[in-house]
């Protein structure tokens, strides 16, 4: 896991939304998002790339990804 | 709920080039975006950053490119038509970043010194704007003969161009507006 997603899933609320790390309110799930730029080892075989999660802060616009589950 | 932040709209000089007459069409653009109320816009340069050929992706990221595009609601990528494509280092640029894009509206300015107003530059960037998560308008700025189209000190010559960028900008401004809403109180279902 690389550290910015450990630092999210750090933040991560009960319901398993992600706080804003500037705003500390829910951030909104609106995409998910297949990278292909990682390395082989997180690569999900259905999807060729690792499915990423994207979430933005209603507050300040801010958007973060998280491996998606 | 939807902020009443400024729509942030930054404008990507795409290539590096000496002599571009690309500057003058992006500092065109970025002075008719700045004339609107509650919009807020800066100039990319690619030619002040500065990427490694020894890695690829986030891990070679410009910080103050990364934290431009994060802010942004929408772009508009100025690029020139070269040999019927884009600039090989806007497209380096580009694909350093992903999340900063995701649901992010972008128009197209092509540039060219011949008649197509580099119509062939856009069409080829649209599929590097959808897989990179940013979502088109269908108003281009097209800028033939561009050499023809600003004066010597790059003031604009061609006035047609005004009214032909008011389009395209509201088009992108209403597109930027949508996505903010979608993108901050839209869930994925």
């Amino acid at each position: 896991m690389s550290r910015s997603n450990r630092r999210l899933e750090e933040a991560m609320t009960d319901t398993g939304k992600i706080k804003c790390p500037d705003c500390g309110i829910d951030m909104n799930h609106h995409a998910e998002k297949v990278d292909y730029s990682v390395e082989p080892g997180g690569v999900a075989a259905e999807f060729g790339g690792v499915l990423q999660e994207v979430h933005s802060c209603p507050g300040c616009g801010k958007t973060a990804m998280r491996i998606a589950s | 709920m939807s902020s009443n932040r400024p729509i942030f709209v930054p404008v990507i000089l795409g290539t590096p080039r000496q002599g571009r007459y690309s500057e003058q069409v992006a500092r065109f653009v970025l002075g008719e975006l700045a004339k609107r109320e509650g919009v807020e816009t800066e100039l990319i340069d690619i030619r002040e950053m500065s990427f490694s050929t020894l890695d690829a992706g986030e891990a070679i990221k410009d910080s103050r490119f990364s934290e431009t595009a994060m802010r942004a609601d929408a772009f508009v990528i100025v690029a020139p038509e070269y040999n019927h494509g884009y600039p090989g280092l806007l497209k380096h640029a580009l694909d350093t970043n992903l999340k900063e894009y995701i649901h992010k509206a972008v128009g197209i300015c092509g540039v060219s010194a011949g008649p197509f107003g580099g119509t062939r530059v856009a069409e080829n960037l649209l599929p590097v704007m959808r897989e990179l998560g940013l979502v088109t308008i269908f108003w281009d700025g097209n800028f033939s003969s561009v050499q023809k189209a600003f004066d010597q000190v790059g003031k604009l010559v061609e006035t047609a161009y005004e009214r032909r960028l008011d389009k395209f900008i509201k088009e992108l401004i209403w597109m930027a507006k949508v996505l903010r809403h979608g993108r901050e109180n839209v869930a994925l279902e």
